[in-house]
């Protein structure tokens, strides 16, 4: 039963990761129609960020965390300002953002293997290893820490959409792009936010996850994949789809890989098989847009 | 001219729904073989929406269209267009990777009868009809008047020449019928003036014509009869003279700014009916 | 391609004679490159068919020359089927397959296509992995060879002929349905698919007749590259080189014949030269080739090309 436990624990914290790798889509899904694959990329560098400021520069979590979401948040407006804005500003259709951040995506990924190689850095997180427990449940303070920090985001971005004037305007722009702008809404602003939001959540991810295993530029296209599949499972339309899909994916991915019969390597296949059969069964994902009012 | 036509599309009780809006509410109308229909009404009045469910772009919710007696409702578009129906589109919906040449061929293509194989071999019949369709789609876009833009990428084109290309294009399809989604829209007069020496000639072939239109000055002299749409239903049906003095169509216009007589001409980018 | 037939035709002579004639004037080692140059020049030709021309932003295109190489593989050496039968069977497993996935094109746009044929990669490779003794796990199939077709052994150069037949092959059915009603159908359905239908074209049915049939030309040249070093193993038809297939067709010029050939040939080049050089990082300069392409000449180098032959008839 602890057992269990300890399983729906450490499933809970993937789901979160999973879940805010999701939101890093939604960011700038919503408001540009932009699908971003290299959220994966800025997580891997989210986590190489946080390993140079607490590690190597001794910084405490308190205020390297901030500091990796910050330079995660700036790397994103610079993307989007230098090879996003010029493709919308010339009508380029909406392929083309989406190839050039796949280009994006190689050169960062390539930027980080030359910089920190194919090796793999330790990451601690801030509460240290000894097992915790609360409660039945009994884990890492790390994937504590995860669940926590996770619905602090979601809730700072439900928040942010439900209750102020610029996260009103991002629905806006989400719903209309023409009608916003004609209503005064700074459609660059809105892009530009929308880019360095995703990142800094993106970043968050990665280094969240990090202290369960270890940073790797490798860790980037994984995460890239499950955080679209969470965002398909879970829907585009609502905040909630993101921590949503995730849970369901990460639940499915732990669940298989401890309980179902077949080789381990098999279990592997479980998130693009989810990925598959709802894209081609249900592409809106499991919750549907709020009805309008 | 008022002799009775032998009718090629028969419409019958046509009704939408979306959620509780009833958009199109019991609609009969007929096209007759030859003849050059317009439909009209203010904005709301449901033409847009009885256009679309013509074309297949949305099913309707009760209520029958035939075409030579053949049930059509629920056909997707390209089997619509497999029958004989070619449309324009009033936002000009121009292939933008291809030449207005084979922009023009596209709307052919229903035509095509040749299997892929007879193509990829080269076979003598698959030749024949490619050269057939590429000399019908220079003769079309002469006849439209865009001879010296054939080879010219489509981005190139204003509006107004984009509009030219949308009738070519469909009338590559042979049609029996053309629909044209308000192909006034946001041409200036004198294009509007070439528009309707087209449309004249497109008649003078002898292909029926339905027309929804907003602009009284180009549709009251090219339609040979017209149907009046208001809140979704029919409120008239006659030819354009007996239409003009209709005091129900008179007042239903006198909702809009100046009534029918003087409905404004030439609007770019109208919100659809 | 403009100019008389007859012209055209000694093009076409003429760049097939250099094409056949190149094995036996290289080195074993340049005779290598050459083969898996002209092998990415054959994916990147079909993959430009169904991305540039039909515009299926498709992920799965390595994957299908897996299934080809493997599936030839494992019926010859484990089946015990001959050389014919094999290939026959190969491909028709390889068109059902593509059948199949090629619902999915038909019912998803944009990225959402190209991340489920991602997955269906993914799995295809997950597969491989776990496939035991079938498939040789994660470390492949080894220990095979080409069987004698009429008693003749087919190797070295003359075996590069057979990946040129294939390259041509796929090159002359491209062309040729390309200048048809069926190629303006597929561009139709890449640039406006609404209006395609109101004109006739049945969209599904044209996405599925690109999709099938270009994956089985990727699964044709698979084939061909399984006996080019008597190996085929999972990470080749991976992910890494689905996207280097995607930005071959990018930077070459995204919709034209000559531009996927021109960027396959640029970019294996210039991997095949920096690599020994640079490891890795070669890599690096392809993203941001791709990136400016996209940026700065959209349409790619034929692209840059057709305005520069267009401003220098502009001068005279």
């Amino acid at each position: 039963m602890t057992d269990l436990l300890e399983l729906l624990l450490s499933a809970s914290a993937s789901g979160c990761i999973y879940g805010l790798m999701a939101l890093a889509y939604l960011l700038i899904l919503r408001p540009t129609g932009i699908v971003n694959f290299a959220v994966g990329e800025w997580a891997m560098i989210g986590a190489f960020a946080t390993v140079i400021l607490s590690m190597k520069l001794g910084l405490p979590s308190v205020l390297a965390i901030p500091g990796a979401a910050l330079v995660l948040a700036v790397l994103g407006w610079l993307t989007e300002w230098s090879v996003v804005r010029p493709l919308v500003v010339r009508g380029a259709g909406h392929l083309a953002p989406i190839l050039v951040l796949l280009g994006m995506l190689v050169i960062y990924h390539q930027a980080m293997l030359l910089y920190f190689g194919g090796d793999q850095e330790p990451l601690d997180g801030p509460f240290g290893f000894r097992r915790v427990e609360l409660g039945p449940l009994a884990g890492t303070p790390q994937s504590f820490f995860i669940i926590v920090a996770t619905v602090a985001v979601f809730g700072a971005v439900w928040l942010f959409f439900e209750r102020t004037v610029w996260g009103k305007s991002f629905e806006a722009v989400a719903i209309n792009r023409r009608a916003a702008a004609l209503m005064g809404i700074n459609l660059r602003l809105v892009t530009a936010l929308a880019f360095a939001g995703g990142a800094a959540v993106a970043g968050l991810a990665g280094l969240l996850d990090a202290p369960r295993g270890s940073v790797e530029v490798n860790m980037a296209l994984p995460l890239a994949i499950q955080g679209f599949s969470a965002l398909v499972i879970g829907g585009v339309h609502r905040v909630e789809g993101a921590i949503l899909g995730g849970i369901i994916l990460a639940f499915a991915e732990d669940l298989t890989r401890r309980y179902a019969p077949i080789p381990s390597g098999l279990a592997l296949g479980v998130t693009p098989t989810l990925l598959i059969v709802f894209l081609l069964v249900r592409p809106t994902g499991l919750l549907r847009a709020k009805a309008a009012g | 001219m008022t002799a009775a036509r032998k009718s090629l599309i028969e419409v019958r009780g046509l009704t939408k729904r979306f959620g509780g809006l009833i958009a199109v509410d019991g609609l009969d109308f007929a096209l007759g073989e030859g003849e050059v229909l317009g439909l009209i009404g203010p904005n709301g009045a449901g033409k847009s929406t009885t256009f679309n469910v013509l074309t297949g772009g949305y099913p309707a919710s009760a209520g029958s269209v035939r075409l030579d007696g053949e049930e059509m409702l629920g056909l997707p578009p390209h089997r619509i267009a497999a029958r004989g129906i070619m449309r324009t589109f009033q936002h000009n919906m121009p292939f933008e990777g291809m030449s207005v040449a084979d922009n023009v061929l596209v709307g052919a293509h229903a035509t095509m009868r040749s299997g892929l194989i007879p193509v990829l071999l080269g076979a003598g019949a698959a030749r024949m009809e490619e050269r057939a369709a590429r000399k019908r789609a220079d003769e079309l876009i002469d006849f439209v008047g865009l001879g010296e833009f054939r080879d010219a990428a489509v981005t190139t084109l204003s509006f107004g020449q984009g509009r030219l290309l949308e009738t070519a294009r469909a009338l590559a399809g042979e049609p029996r019928i053309m629909l044209f989604d308000e192909p006034a829209a946001g041409l200036t007069p004198s294009e509007c003036d070439r528009l309707a020496e087209i449309v004249r000639g497109i008649a003078a072939r002898g292909i029926s014509i339905l027309l929804i239109e907003h602009d009284m000055r180009f549709l009251l002299p090219l339609a040979d009869r017209v149907v009046v749409l208001n809140f979704g239903r029919k409120i008239a049906d006659g030819a354009p003279d007996e239409i003009r003095a209709d005091p129900a169509v008179v007042d239903a216009y006198l909702g809009e700014a100046g009534g029918v007589g003087a409905a404004a001409g030439s609007r770019a980018g109208r919100p659809d009916a | 391609m403009g100019g008389a037939p007859a012209q055209w035709w000694l093009r076409w002579v003429a760049a097939t004679a250099a094409l056949c004639v190149l094995p036996f004037v290289l080195q074993p080692y340049e005779l290598d490159l050459y083969r898996k140059l002209l092998f990415w020049v054959a994916l990147a030709v079909s993959y430009n068919f169904l991305f540039g021309i039909t515009g299926q932003m498709a992920l799965s295109h390595f994957a299908f020359a897996g299934i080809g190489g493997y599936t030839v593989v494992i019926l010859l050496t484990q089946a015990d089927l001959g050389l014919g039968p094999a290939i026959v069977a190969a491909l028709l497993l390889a068109a059902v397959l593509a059948f199949i996935v090629s619902f999915a094109a038909t019912r998803l746009e944009g990225f959402y296509l190209a991340l489920a044929t991602l997955a269906f990669a993914q799995l295809l490779i997950i597969v491989l992995d776990e496939g035991g003794t079938l498939t040789g796990g994660t470390g492949g199939l080894t220990n095979y060879a080409l069987p004698t077709v009429l008693g003749l052994r087919i190797d070295g150069p003359w075996y590069a002929l057979v990946m040129v037949g294939v390259l041509l092959g796929t090159l002359a059915i491209l062309l040729r349905i390309d200048r048809s009603w069926f190629g303006r159908a597929c561009r139709a359905v890449r640039d406006n698919s609404e209006a395609a239908a109101a004109m006739g074209v049945d969209v599904a049915r044209t996405k599925i007749v690109a999709f099938t049939l270009t994956s089985v030309m990727a699964a044709a040249a698979g084939m061909v590259y399984a006996f080019f070093d008597n190996t085929v193993n999972p990470p080749v038809f991976g992910i890494e080189n689905a996207f280097l297939l995607l930005f071959m067709v990018i930077v070459g010029g995204s919709g034209s014949h000559a531009g996927a050939i021109v960027g396959a040939v640029l970019l294996k080049m210039s991997q095949d030269i920096l690599e020994p050089v640079v490891g890795h990082y070669h890599a690096l300069g392809f993203g941001i080739v791709v990136v400016a392409a996209i940026l700065f000449q959209p349409k790619g180098l034929i692209g840059a090309w057709d305005n520069f032959r267009r401003r220098m008839k502009a001068r005279r």
